[in-house]
């Protein structure tokens, strides 16, 4: 049977509804695009849909409370609400170099690594 | 439990007036204050005017307190400190039928000996005010009116009182008060205290206290203003006060250049049912600009950069109320409105007047100390003075306001001086006031408030009781501030 | 003069490093502000060959808003690459201080004076030193921009806590660690709105729904899918909030669709229950010193108006960054204060560019135009923006030139290249440029 997915395009800010039809993970048609980014973008979206993801985690000894840190690849993103909960356990001590590794292999999948964002140099309060 | 002669309901300007009156004698004086600051009720909103006092009528109570409340003020700034200064106002007449009340409020205020009064016609009134609307006819100018910030009045007062050993408590709003043999008790969430005198200085809420002692012969109806502040870059657009001409309801509409150099336009004049009710409104943006628009044609509701309201505390008998009730020793100081500001430093002579009559014995102290430490906003002082003040105390240097120059000394001196909020923060030293409203010194004043009151940045408050200003991250484990190191 | 300054607690990854060193007498370049403008105007300065080139920043550490902005999303057309925020600082920070620039942290320019032969006097008020006085040949302006807030829009209601602009919430948020409030609902489609309500749902509030009066998002695209979408944020398009209620602190908000003069139609009115309002409602260029100075503002951009060298009116002053006109991307920050710190390097070496003989005039749908006027003797680049949606549709640059574009719309900035040889043949002292539709 044929089912239809919907997208809005992000390649640019005209932002094309995109529409996906499939049978099963079967790619019938993607309609809905001004140029080719947008078929392109459907068709990730579809297969499997990737996001940049950042947070904060808490570092004690530093001049701020908070210590910017991302995933080092983008992330499927039905697994963004479960890595904010596994990088929020950490705690973290000044001081931190920027691109320290932080968590290893974070999903337990090789090369997936949470690295801080910036320097944060340990304050003497 | 602590016996005092007297204790005050209420930290607005009356209520602190009274208590730095009382601070000169040798007199136990309590202030109770329902929110976290004094000042911060219908004072902290008030359009800051000292009249001049032609608009009360003779033979009112208010009419009577105001041109001496007036008077006043010139030795109370020197002796406090706070922003005063007398620009005079115009009441401006649009019609022919105007121009004679404009020749009654004359007579009026000649017959209470207001200095000064002069009728302008429409040259001299378009020459000394060139913005106004070319199609008014002429005004009465009253050089004694001036403009305040009432909030400092309130804390000037207040600090004044303490330093002279008025006991003030905050956040203690007065919930019973139990009348006993020769003395009255009150009951606060937190305490108890008793008292030979209760001073019913609870504004807005003043006829709710009369009646824990079972008084009923007033209500108040609290009336609304509104006021909406116009951009800086319009500074000078007006140089004195502009009255329309009154109503029987108010003043009118005013246009204020406030001491700060800001204009500011209003109030409203509306009744309300809700004690809180402190909201801006579409109606009410619509009827100050209208009327201001028909005085000073250039302007515009577009020009807003922020806007707050305030309640008048309005008596069914539309005079104040001040005086002894049925109840020994219970006084009201209750219907204060305009000109309650102005009338403020005679009210407190008057009370004391009363007091003694009462039997209260009113020995001056000998060591009374009328002054408090002048406090200097360091962006308005010269190169040499502010370079100076650098080599006394480096926190001078460190601006944490960037739109109005406030500096960290002075946010140090506010939190000495009483400061306990962000907005206490704020009206003494204008950190916040400016244009981005916060946006940037916010969160450094938290840090600086927590700091020196040992609070967590959380438990840090905007006004008070429940404005809180942020919450703790769940999956964060919290330092004592959130200090900046 | 010759001070020995403290080192700050900025380290340059790996080994100490004392950014300040020494003060020197005078500087060749002075830049006010510290962030991805500031930098990138100091880089530029040094890169025209002055030596002496110091950074004024009012914060106590440099790197401006970027540090606050921990999503990713910058670099893409410098770095090639997809950093965050403060990644995209840290990198700058460590190019100006190998770079030989000093740093004075923690310092606000009171004041400019200038002197007879051209010198000018910045007056300074620093945490560590005092009130200072620095000579320099040239200053860049670099201050960046603040945000509107309520009082701009005009909501009326009370005054309760739990109102703040987007900018201040981000900042609770990822540097203090602390949260704005529980219920959270978003005035202003603008990107930093956008991405905080993304925040906010990862560090567990709840955010009941963005507000847009515009009937289109004021942000990305991508923005909108990822921030909003992912995470089932309603996005209320032509619809503004009308009143808040609350007497401490936020309680609710009233919502209401707006009708075509964009005043709320209260008829239709509804209340959302909240504890916090969240603004975010534009930026407004932070030009309180360049007015001080007497410097010529452009009404619209509410920046300096500057000519193609990005001077000021102010000779030897020059203006860069989200203090000249507000940017949508860094990278476009800091090509254009590269720029900018190159001209203030030439300058201060004494090198004096023909003066611009050509005007520029926005034209239809063209709210603005930056630089506000070209030289014929080289290639520019101009930055501008339309006022409202066009695709397709064509931009034409007097009767010089016409390039076709797929879009244009107001969230966006439009950079446009014009070669020298265009302008070799052209007379006229003015130029109009036009977005036009595409069969104009």
């Amino acid at each position: 049977m044929t089912e239809a997915e919907q997208y809005i395009c992000i390649g640019c800010p005209i932002g094309c509804p995109l529409r996906l039809e499939h049978e099963g993970d079967k790619i019938i048609e993607i309609s809905g695009h001004d140029c080719d980014r947008g078929a392109k973008y459907a068709k990730q979206e579809f297969t499997e849909p990737r996001r940049d993801f950042s947070t904060t985690v808490a570092i004690s000894g530093a001049r701020w409370n908070r210590l910017p840190v991302k995933v080092n690849r983008q992330i499927h993103k039905d697994r963004v609400m479960e890595g904010a909960r596994i990088i929020h356990e950490l705690q973290v001590e000044a001081p931190v170099k920027l691109g320290q590794v932080l968590i290893k292999n974070v999903f337990g999948e090789e090369g997936i690594d949470v690295v801080a964002c910036r320097t944060m140099d340990r304050v003497i309060s | 439990m602590t016996m005092y002669d007297v204790v005050i309901i209420g930290g607005g300007v009356v209520g602190c007036s009274i208590a730095r009156e009382l601070s000169r004698f040798q007199v136990r004086t309590a202030l109770l204050e329902q929110c976290a600051e004094v000042g911060f009720g219908t004072s902290k909103t008030n359009s800051g005017i000292i009249h001049a006092g032609h608009h009360s009528p003779p033979g009112t109570l208010k009419g009577m307190l105001v041109v001496r409340g007036n008077e006043l003020y010139d030795r109370l700034q020197k002796e406090l400190g706070f922003s005063f200064r007398r620009i005079g106002e115009l009441v401006v007449a649009q019609s022919q039928e105007e121009i004679e009340i404009l020749e009654h409020l004359k007579q009026q205020g000649v017959e209470k000996g207001v200095p000064g009064l002069e009728i302008w016609d429409q040259k001299r009134l378009l020459r000394e005010e060139p913005n106004l609307s070319h199609t008014l006819l002429s005004a009465l100018h009253a050089p004694s009116a001036g403009v305040i910030n009432p909030y400092e009045l309130a804390f000037a007062l207040i600090e004044n009182a303490e330093k002279n050993g008025v006991v003030l408590k905050v956040d203690s709003p007065v919930e019973k008060i139990e009348y006993q043999k020769d003395r009255l008790v009150l009951h606060t969430p937190t305490k108890k205290l008793a008292t030979r005198f209760v001073l019913n200085c609870a504004g807005v809420f003043s006829d709710k206290i009369a009646q824990m002692v079972g008084l009923n012969d007033f209500v108040i109806l609290p009336r609304k203003g509104e006021e909406y502040m116009l951009d800086k870059r319009l500074q000078g657009l007006v140089r004195r006060l502009i009255f329309p001409v009154p109503t029987k309801q108010s003043k009118g509409t005013l246009i204020i250049p406030t001491y700060d150099g800001t204009i500011m336009v209003g109030p409203t004049a509306q009744d309300t049912f809700d004690r809180y009710d402190v909201s801006t409104t579409y109606e009410g943006a619509k009827q100050v600009f209208e009327a201001v628009k028909k005085i000073c044609p250039s302007i515009s509701e577009r020009d807003t950069i922020t806007e707050f309201a305030g309640l008048r505390a309005v008596s069914n008998t539309n005079d104040f109320i001040i005086g002894t009730t049925a109840v020994k020793g219970f006084i009201n100081v209750a219907g204060i409105q305009s000109p309650g500001l102005t009338a403020a430093p005679a009210i407190a002579e008057y009370v004391c007047d009363i007091l003694e009559n009462e039997g209260l014995e009113l020995i001056k102290k000998p060591d009374f100390k009328p002054h408090i430490p002048k406090v200097s906003h360091f962006g308005n002082l010269s190169v040499a003075e502010q370079k100076r003040l650098i080599e006394e105390n480096a926190s001078y240097a460190k601006v944490i306001c960037r739109c109005e120059l406030v500096t960290e000394a002075e946010i140090n001196h506010a939190i000495d001086h009483g400061a306990r909020t962000l907005d206490g923060i704020k009206f003494r030293t204008r950190a916040g006031m400016g244009r981005c409203q916060g946006g940037f010194c916010a969160a450094r004043c938290m840090n600086i408030l927590a700091g020196h009151t040992g609070q967590a940045i959380h438990q840090i408050t905007k006004r008070g009781s429940g404005s809180w200003i942020v919450t703790k991250m769940e999956n964060h484990q919290h330092p004592k501030t959130g200090k900046e190191v | 003069m010759s001070l020995k300054w403290k080192t700050i607690n900025i380290q340059k990854p790996g080994k100490k490093f004392n950014i300040l060193g020494h003060m020197e007498q005078a500087y060749d370049v002075v830049v006010i502000g510290g962030g991805p403008g500031g930098m990138g105007a100091a880089l530029g300065a040094r890169e025209s060959g002055v030596a002496r080139v110091l950074i004024l920043d009012r914060e106590s550490e440099p790197g401006g808003i970027l540090l606050q902005c921990i999503h990713s999303g910058f670099g893409l057309h410098y770095f090639k690459e997809q950093l965050t925020g403060p990644e995209y600082a840290e990198r700058f920070l460590n190019k100006v201080i190998d770079d030989n620039v000093k740093i004075m942290a923690g310092s606000y320019v009171s004041g400019i004076a200038v002197d007879s032969d051209g010198t000018k006097q910045v007056r300074v008020l620093s945490e560590d030193h005092g009130q200072v006085i620095v000579k320099t040949r040239a200053v860049v302006l670099s201050m960046g921009c603040r945000e509107r807030t309520r009082g701009a829009i005009r909501i009326p209601g009370t005054r309760p806590s739990g109102v703040l602009t987007a900018g201040l919430a981000q900042k609770f948020v990822n540097m203090m660690g602390m949260l704005p409030g529980k219920r959270i609902a978003i005035l202003g489609s603008g990107d930093i709105g956008l991405i905080m309500a993304r925040r906010l749902m990862l560090e567990g509030c709840e955010v009941v729904g963005v507000f847009e009066y515009l009937p289109y998002s004021n942000g990305l695209t991508r923005n909108v899918v990822q921030c909003l979408e992912d995470f089932g944020i309603p996005l209320h398009l032509s619809t503004t909030v009308a009143y808040i209620h609350g007497r401490d602190r936020v309680e609710r908000i009233t919502v209401a669709p707006v009708e075509k003069d964009l005043k709320p139609d209260l008829s239709q009115a509804r209340d959302i229950q909240c504890d916090t309002l969240l603004l975010s409602i534009g930026l407004i260029p932070e030009n309180e010193l360049s007015q001080s100075l007497g410097i010529r503002l452009d009404l619209i951009t509410g920046g300096p108006w500057v000519s193609s060298t990005l001077e000021t009116s102010m000779p030897g002053v020059f203006a860069c960054g989200n203090v000249l006109h507000v940017h949508d991307l860094v990278d476009y920050v800091t090509r254009e204060s590269l720029l900018a710190g190159r001209f203030a390097g030439e300058w201060a070496q004494g090198v004096r560019r023909p003066v611009d003989n050509i005007r520029l005039i926005p034209g239809d749908n063209v709210r603005y135009c930056v630089p506000h006027s070209l030289s014929t003797e080289r290639e520019h680049t101009i930055y501008m923006r339309c006022k409202t949606v066009m695709q397709p549709c064509k931009i034409r640059v007097g009767n010089l030139m016409e390039k076709k574009l797929r879009f244009v719309v107001p969230a966006e900035m439009i950079m446009l290249k014009i070669k020298p040889h265009l302008l070799d043949k052209f007379h006229g002292d003015t130029l109009r440029i036009d977005i036009l539709p595409e069969d104009a």
